[in-house]
């Protein structure tokens, strides 16, 4: 029965053929989303317990000893671990000081760097080459001494730099610890350093469970669709084995072998494709970092998993399909009408809904997981009850439209959307998925929006480049500071063409102020010279008159405004006691220019070294990074949709060209009878158009709702419209479908030629 | 008569609707029985229910002294595959397959080696006058050639009862006589039984006896007892 199932899938002439690559192809798509979706969660995990080693203290846990460990207590390694940037980059810095032989190392270096060296990761030092000095290697003392193995790096643009200090260098570096070792996996939940770009792993979790949902569906809906193609066919051809004695368990062995097969060809074209697209899918920043090729790795348990899994899953569903069928030897000379759907197919739909009101009403679920098996399971809920509740939509629209049919087009279509809603709605479910998908990510991303930090202050403001001391607490109290300037560190900053002038913003402990325009109530102030203010006019003015002001003490903590615009209160303190006050932040106004922000950042980095406070930044740039996050989402939103659209395309093709080959005897008798093909090509559009109107209305309200409680209880926040790009996009989607439709009107005019309804 | 096939007082409805109401039937060794009827009598149904493809909802059908209707499906296919043969009206052939290969599939089923049941075909389609046609799937078969094809499946397994049911009803009246004649003789050479079902007088003239079913019910029109004789007379009579 093998061999028999062996030769009816590989020889079983032309149509046999084209089910089984249309099958393959469909299995080799799905196994290759599937094979990425698993490979980027590994290179995710991966690229998470890189940056690990980013975040060690001296009290981190999960500490493995990469240096020394030769069974005694390893020589403390003295390490400061900093971050700074260079035109929008991050770079992780480590400064490092063995304090003996068996020191730790920071992975993918071979040994701690000396005094007067570093290691450098490759892209650092592409950077340090191409980009001069005064901008960018002015900040590192020393030389090159080697590069960061790939072992020491997230990602392969990566900018990280393990600079070699001596004892007594670290030790006038304020927050330089004592490691015995390096962390291997990320601290805590958040899933590494806090890296203030991409998505954090908690984001990361929701959103690769939710996009691993909304493509695997459609995938599933695809290949089944594909499987059902010539359907009536295989009927009439295991109605025939039934009739000359196959028993129902021998003609349920032939159909999983042929599943199996085409199974098989899948998984072939499923590897080949995630080897081929692998490179490529490696260099998109889904984390806002590219990853490493080699890290989108599977496992030989998941290779396994995948390879044996899938065509034995598709036997066992074959032969549990065709159990349910019950092909008997008269076949399809005696089919009857299939049961009609009944309401309770809304019950998974409305389960959705629930799971996610109830969270909505009573509040998400305190832990990461727990939150992840909420929505997750809401969503799941509904996309899956979307496809269940579809056909008995579909009939309940049929019914509709039957009442109202005056032509014979409009009466034949709803007489068999009404006889078999199932069939005719899994023509449809992919795109009615993709509907609801596109529908949640455009509302939640357009909902995220509007918790876009807008930028504090005007363009002037964005261009001034910040070194902060001064840092707010939790409790809203300011802790830290730092010496006055040298004024040799003022006249190189002065002299850096660009710069437009230098201003010192001075702690005074105690002082507040409060702006409703900024949002702010009792906030920690600071005190700036009348004199210096006005000459970095972005950062606002005094009133008439006054000597010094009160602005707000941390600038990158406050809400949205044009900060130029700002009249800041007087503040009594005398120019003698300004003097004395110790520096909150030191703020250099520039042109916005890279060089002029990144030399004035250089001359800072070296006035201030690593570890006081903050490192150098823009305004601008701190708005860049509070927005990274919904940059990746969108991205990642955008191939979603349209992967799942394309999808969903593929399907509704497949699916109509199927339902044509399937019924292409009874439409050339109609033709034969006179029937124009105008009449039969309405029949074929409406058959598609109504459940595809019927429950797309209902997907993208459904979308709509869930988005609302999404954002409700994850968000905080109340539902936004979309923007016009949506219901363009969407009215698009709806009208490529029915061209999609249409295209298949040559395929009807040749397949109802009267030569078809020749006896067999 | 000894029957070696029989329905006993079959009753079966298609939802609300009757078919069978009792019928009574038996159908000795070698016999061919012409079963017929207007449209939607029931003889159809009858065929079915005595070939074990449907279960009577009351009364009993036997095959050579067991009875069919109690087997599970699994058993009512084996024998099918084993002491049934099969020639419909259409549609019977599985289109994927040649000619060969669809001749050779009962063999197959029934386990027998590929090489030795296509042997066994091809000798098949000869002795019907399809040679060099084997190697064709169905759609590239006349009708005739198809129906043909169709006999030859029928007959490889050397069946006891031969069910044909319309064989000629999609075929001109050429095609139709030499499937007929093909066939009746290939079953008294075989000894096996024929029930064939035909609304067609000329094809019933085939048979050693005619029933005919009228609302459900079977009832004899003509015929006598199976012999040589008589069927020789029958298709010298044409």
């Amino acid at each position: 029965m093998i061999r028999l199932g062996l030769r009816l899938a590989v020889s079983g002439g032309r149509e046999a053929v084209v089910r089984l690559v249309i099958v393959a192809i469909a299995v080799g798509i799905g196994v290759g989303l599937l094979l990425t979706a698993v490979s980027a969660a590994n290179a995710v995990n991966t690229q998470n317990d890189r940056y690990a080693w980013l975040d060690t203290s001296a009290s981190s846990p999960s500490q493995t000893g990469s240096g020394g460990g030769h069974g005694g207590p390893a020589a403390p390694l003295r390490l400061l671990l900093t971050t700074d940037e260079f035109d929008g980059q991050t770079i992780y810095r480590a400064d490092v000081a063995a304090t003996g032989p068996d020191s730790p190392v920071p992975p993918g270096i071979p040994q701690d760097p000396g005094p007067g060296q570093y290691y450098i990761s490759p892209a650092l030092s592409a950077l340090l080459r191409n980009a001069p000095a005064d901008e960018l290697a002015d900040r590192y003392p020393g030389h090159q001494t080697g590069l960061i193995g790939q072992a020491g790096l997230p990602s392969p643009d990566s900018l990280v730099i393990v600079v070699g200090r001596s004892a007594a260098q670290m030790s006038h570096l304020p927050g330089a610890t004592e490691v015995t070792s390096f962390n291997t996996t990320p601290p805590g939940s958040n899933g590494g350093v806090n890296r203030g770009d991409g998505l954090g792993a908690k984001g990361l979790d929701l959103v690769l469970s939710v996009v691993a949902l909304a493509l695997l569906l459609p995938v599933l809906i695809f290949i089944g669709t594909a499987t059902r193609l010539s359907a009536a066919r295989r009927e009439q051809r295991f109605a025939a084995m039934r009739l000359v004695g196959a028993t129902p368990r021998q003609v349920s062995l032939i159909a999983a072998v042929e599943s199996a097969v085409a199974a098989a060809a899948g998984v072939a074209i499923g590897f080949g494709l995630f080897f081929v697209l692998r490179v490529p899918l490696a260099a998109i920043p889904f984390t806002s970092q590219p990853f490493f090729p080699a890290e989108l790795s599977l496992s030989l348990p998941d290779i396994l998993a995948v390879a044996v899994g899938v065509p034995a899953a598709a036997a066992v569903v074959a032969r549990l399909a065709l159990r349910r069928v019950n092909i008997s030897p008269l076949g399809v000379t005696r089919r009857v009408t299939p049961a009609p759907p009944r309401a309770w197919r809304v019950l998974p739909l409305l389960a959705g809904l629930a799971d996610l009101g109830f969270f909505a009403v009573h509040g998400e679920p305190a832990s990461n997981s727990g939150q992840v098996l909420a929505f997750t399971t809401g969503f799941a809920l509904i996309m899956i009850g979307l496809v269940i509740a579809g056909p008995w939509l579909t009939m309940t629209g049929a019914r509709v439209l039957a009442r109202r049919a005056s032509r014979a087009s409009t009466l034949i279509a709803a007489r068999r959307l009404a006889d078999d809603p199932r069939a005719a709605f899994r023509a449809v479910s992919g795109l009615v998925l993709a509907l609801f998908i596109f529908t949640v990510a455009a509302a939640l991303i357009a909902t995220q929006d509007t918790k876009k930090v807008t930028p504090v202050d005007g363009a002037a403001a964005g261009n001034t480049l910040i070194d902060q001391f001064l840092t707010i607490t939790d409790g809203g109290s300011a802790t830290g500071s730092a010496p006055p300037p040298p004024a040799t560190v003022l006249t190189r900053l002065r002299k850096i063409p660009g710069v437009q002038g230098v201003v010192e913003f001075q702690a005074d402990p105690g002082l507040t102020i409060t702006n409703p325009q900024l949002q702010i109530q009792g906030f920690p102030a600071a005190v700036v010279s009348c004199a210096q203010l006005a000459g970095v006019p972005g950062l606002g003015r005094c009133p008439a008159g006054a000597a010094a002001a009160k602005v707000p003490a941390s600038l990158t903590d406050i809400g949205g405004g044009n900060l130029a615009e700002f009249t800041w209160p007087a503040a009594d303190v005398p120019a003698r006691r300004l003097d004395s006050l110790p520096l909150a932040s030191l703020d250099v106004a520039t042109n916005g220019s890279q060089p002029a922000i990144e030399q004035a950042r250089t001359v800072l980095e070296n006035a201030y070294p690593a570890g006081t406070g903050s490192p150098p930044h823009t305004l601008g740039e701190d708005t860049a990074a509070a927005n990274g996050a919904d940059n990746a989402f969108q991205q990642l939103a955008d191939v979603v949709i349209l992967t799942s659209l394309a999808i969903a395309g593929c399907t509704l093709a497949v699916s109509v060209a199927g339902g044509l080959a399937d019924r292409k005897r009874p439409f050339s008798l109609l033709r034969l009878t006179g029937a124009r093909l105008g009449m039969l090509r309405r029949v074929i559009v409406l058959e598609s158009a109504v459940p595809l109107l019927a429950v797309a209305a209902v997907a993208i309200g459904t979308g709509f709702t869930a988005s609302a409680m999404y954002a409700t209880m994850e968000m905080r926040l109340s539902l936004v419209s979309p923007g016009a790009a949506y219901y363009i996009l969407t009215s698009a989607g709806i009208v490529l479908a029915l061209v999609l439709i249409l295209a298949t009107f040559p395929m009807l005019r040749r397949i109802t030629g009267p030569e078809t309804a020749r006896t067999e | 008569m000894n029957a070696i096939i029989e329905a006993r007082g079959v009753v079966k409805s298609f939802g609300q609707t009757p078919a069978l109401r009792g019928a009574c039937i038996a159908v000795g060794p070698g016999e061919i029985v012409a079963v017929m009827g207007p449209s939607g009598s029931g003889k159809s149904t009858l065929l079915h229910c005595l070939s074990g493809i449907l279960v009577p909802d009351q009364g009993e059908a036997w095959f050579a002294g067991q009875r069919l209707d109690t087997l599970t499906e699994t058993q009512r296919s084996e024998v099918r595959r084993d002491k049934f043969g099969f020639v419909f009206q259409s549609g019977q052939l599985v289109p994927e397959l040649t000619a060969e290969e669809n001749v050779a599939l009962p063999l197959l089923l029934g386990g027998a080696r590929r090489a030795a049941a296509l042997a066994e075909a091809r000798a098949w389609l000869g002795r019907l006058g399809l040679d060099g046609l084997g190697r064709r799937r169905s759609g590239e078969l006349s009708g005739g050639q198809a129906q043909r094809v169709a006999l030859a499946r029928g007959m490889v397994g050397g069946p006891q009862v031969l069910f044909a049911d319309e064989p000629t009803g999609s075929l001109d009246s050429v095609s139709g006589e030499m499937v007929m004649s093909l066939m009746t003789r290939a079953a008294r050479e075989q000894g096996s039984t024929v029930i064939l079902v035909t609304h067609d007088a000329r094809v019933a003239a085939y048979a050693d006896r005619e029933v005919i079913v009228r609302d459900g019910t079977v009832g004899s029109l003509t015929g006598a007892a199976p012999s040589a004789g008589t069927a020789q007379s029958s298709e010298a009579a044409r």
